[in-house]
């Protein structure tokens, strides 16, 4: 049997310390052995009794719960606080079997995988490059669990791709205590698997484009996420390389995507007649402090997967001494107008090295994360035909009302099917601008007032835009998610989450978050009518 | 007033004593694959964080028979996995003194490390 540990508890804190943030109850579970229960889908089952008795017993006690993975979230969106469960050693993963597949399927069986929901990114792609496979794409990075990537919308760079939730082809959720309350998800247009593979999961099946898409992105209030089906695909290679080159063409570039008539060519990524390659990933790092001619930037080439290639760890172990940069920002603290200062002066472990160039797979190009203390992430999703005004007005506001210890990047995501994706823009510029986290004083803003004049300057300006749902911002912004989706949106994701839980599971499954950002409530649409398999 | 300086001196000489036997360096492996044996309620704010860390300090006596010695790791109570992730080795100089002087019959030993999260 699964076992949990009932930990009393006074606090959580996320990884990056953006809390602390009180809590009664932590709830820690781990799988059965396998020596006890040796097939895995018995195991995968027997951990959904084991939530539907954690559930019970909350519900009971008429507090709330809420899943976290990794902590990787710096806001409180992972946070409850009465009762939270960490799924952190939830980590089965099956592959999918052609017999598993639905008749309808597009999919290759071969590229089909079920994670339970603690697995890493870190994890998966272990797991998939003992297959051959590989992710489509991770959040350029690989410690948050799939879960938690899924139910925030985490992205990397890759234009083409996604967002991580946009390979996800199917979701097991239990939605509440009861034996029915576990339901399998997907899209009723792209099938994956078959009723009887649900049926080993004990879960009804419900196929439904909408219902699947609202799911996608949770915020982590559509129950608790068992498990998840992606869809991988055979492993490549990234070829990566650091170019300074001048402002005006990495804008360009960053309004049109047209990389093919740019005058910016890297000559080993032209095609036939010279003209260059479109990337699979492009980030743009702007340092606001800065009036030089030219940015870094940062291009990633798929390649097919060949061996041998050069090792690439050498240069990507080289990770940066972060604790120094700590020092400095205690100092900014002090003495804000020294930040350009600093900045410039920490340019060399802030941004990569220019002209660096490697070779690698995506969870080698994408290894840990070398630094985990305290920190800061504001990011804003902006059409890419937008990004270069947006990226001014954000960087003058930076310099001109803070300065603020940390810089710009500029990330482009595809567009997301999932209905409050942040990468909800044809292509979305992800404007980020990430650092060490400070205290106010009188001389330095506070990240929340930082992030409220971010907000208040685009829509001064009418640039459209959403925020990540996992990183940090004055979410209490009146209007604010009625500013970053249409209503249709949002009254669909409410009907969806209000149709699928039941008003006391509605109300376990909600937290603070999602009352400060007014997605708790329901509208008087009879929402139960919504859930039908189509 | 001579006196007053020598005991000074001696204050000081202490102090960088002290603080030589402190100077240390420190070495760490870490395995490029599988994910950290995660620990939620950890409070470390180092580079430990939210991860089961197994910390050994002590001073070993080595016998005349032992060549190299050898601790075992164990999936109780800390290495789930039984497989090593991260092993860090710290050396001081006070320890490099230590083994010197008793002819390498005593070693100080300054160990952390950290198991592979289990897979299922």
């Amino acid at each position: 049997m699964a076992t949990t540990i009932t930990h009393p508890k006074t606090s959580w804190d996320t990884l990056h310390n953006n809390g602390p943030f009180p809590l009664k109850t932590l709830y820690v579970t781990e799988l059965a052995g396998d020596g006890n229960i040796p097939v895995k889908i018995d195991r995968y089952n027997d951990a959904t009794k084991e939530m539907q008795r954690l559930l019970k017993e909350t519900a009971n006690s008429g507090e709330g719960f809420r899943a976290y993975g990794s902590r990787w979230s710096m806001n409180n969106i992972a946070h409850h606080k009465d009762r939270m469960h960490f799924n952190g050693f939830m980590n089965i993963h099956l592959p999918i079997a052609a017999t598993d597949c639905h008749a309808n399927t597009s999919f290759d069986a071969s590229n089909l995988f079920l994670f339970e929901c603690g697995n890493t990114i870190k994890e998966i792609s272990k797991q998939l490059s003992s297959h051959g496979k590989s992710l489509k794409t991770t959040g350029a990075s690989n410690g948050q669990t799939i879960a938690g990537c899924i139910s925030t919308g985490v992205h990397g760079a890759a234009l083409d791709v996604g967002s991580v939730q946009d390979y996800v082809v199917g979701l097991n959720i239990i939605t509440g205590p009861n034996s029915e309350d576990n339901v399998y998800l997907e899209r009723h247009t792209e099938p994956a698997l078959n009723n009887a593979f649900a049926a080993k999961l004990n879960a009804r099946v419900i196929r439904n484009d909408k219902l699947f898409n609202a799911a996608l992105v949770s915020l982590g209030s559509y129950g608790f996420i068992h498990g998840v089906v992606i869809e991988a695909e055979p492993r490549f290679l990234l070829k990566r390389y650091v170019k300074k080159i001048d402002k005006n063409v990495a804008l360009k570039l960053a309004k049109t995507m047209d990389f093919k008539n740019s005058t910016f060519k890297i000559p080993e990524e032209t095609d036939a007649q010279g003209n260059g390659n479109r990337p699979y990933h492009y980030k743009i790092f702007v340092n606001q402090y800065n009036d030089d001619s030219e940015y870094v930037v940062e291009l990633m080439y798929k390649k097919p997967y060949v061996v041998p290639y050069e090792d690439p760890f050498p240069i990507i172990k080289e990770s940066l001494y972060r604790d120094l940069i700590y020092v400095f920002v205690k100092i900014a603290e002090k003495f804000p107008k020294r930040i350009p200062w600093l900045v410039r002066r920490l340019r060399k472990t802030i941004l990569p090295t220019v002209n660096e160039e490697l070779i690698g797979t995506v969870p080698e190009i994408f290894w840990d994360a070398p630094y985990q203390g305290p920190a800061f992430a504001c990011a804003f999703g902006i059409d890419h035909t937008n990004a270069p005004k947006a990226m001014k007005v954000l960087g003058d506001l930076t310099v001109n009302e803070g300065p603020i210890p940390g810089i710009f990047a500029m990330r482009f995501v595809k567009q997301s099917k999932a209905t409050l994706a942040f990468t909800k823009f044809p292509i979305t510029c992800m404007i980020e601008i990430d650092g060490v986290l400070w205290k106010k004083t009188k001389r330095i803003m506070s990240i929340t007032e930082f992030s409220r004049r971010m907000i208040e300057v685009l829509k001064q300006h009418n640039i459209p835009f959403t925020i990540h749902w996992g990183k940090t911002s004055d979410w209490a912004f009146p209007n604010l998610v009625n500013d970053m989706y249409d209503d249709a949106s949002i009254k669909e994701w409410k009907n969806f989450r209000n149709g699928l839980l039941s008003p006391a599971m509605s109300k376990i499954f909600s937290n603070d978050f999602l009352e400060t950002v007014g997605l708790n409530t329901k509208d008087l649409d009879n929402s139960d009518d919504w859930i039908v398999s189509l | 007033m001579l006196h007053s300086c020598f005991k000074f001196n001696r204050v000081i000489l202490l102090l960088c004593i002290v603080f030589l036997l402190q100077s240390c360096y420190s070495i760490r492996l870490m395995n490029t694959e599988g994910e950290r044996q995660p620990d939620p309620v950890s409070e470390r704010d180092d580079d430990y964080r939210n991860v089961s860390v197994v910390e050994m300090d002590t001073t070993l006596t080595i016998k005349a028979t032992t060549s190299i010695p050898t601790f075992l790791i164990k999936k109780i109570p800390k290495c789930k996995s039984g497989q090593l992730h991260t092993v860090e080795y710290r050396n001081t100089f006070g320890g490099v003194l230590l083994s010197a002087v008793t002819l390498g019959r005593k070693r100080r030993m300054k160990i952390k490390y950290v198991c592979v999260k289990p897979s299922n």
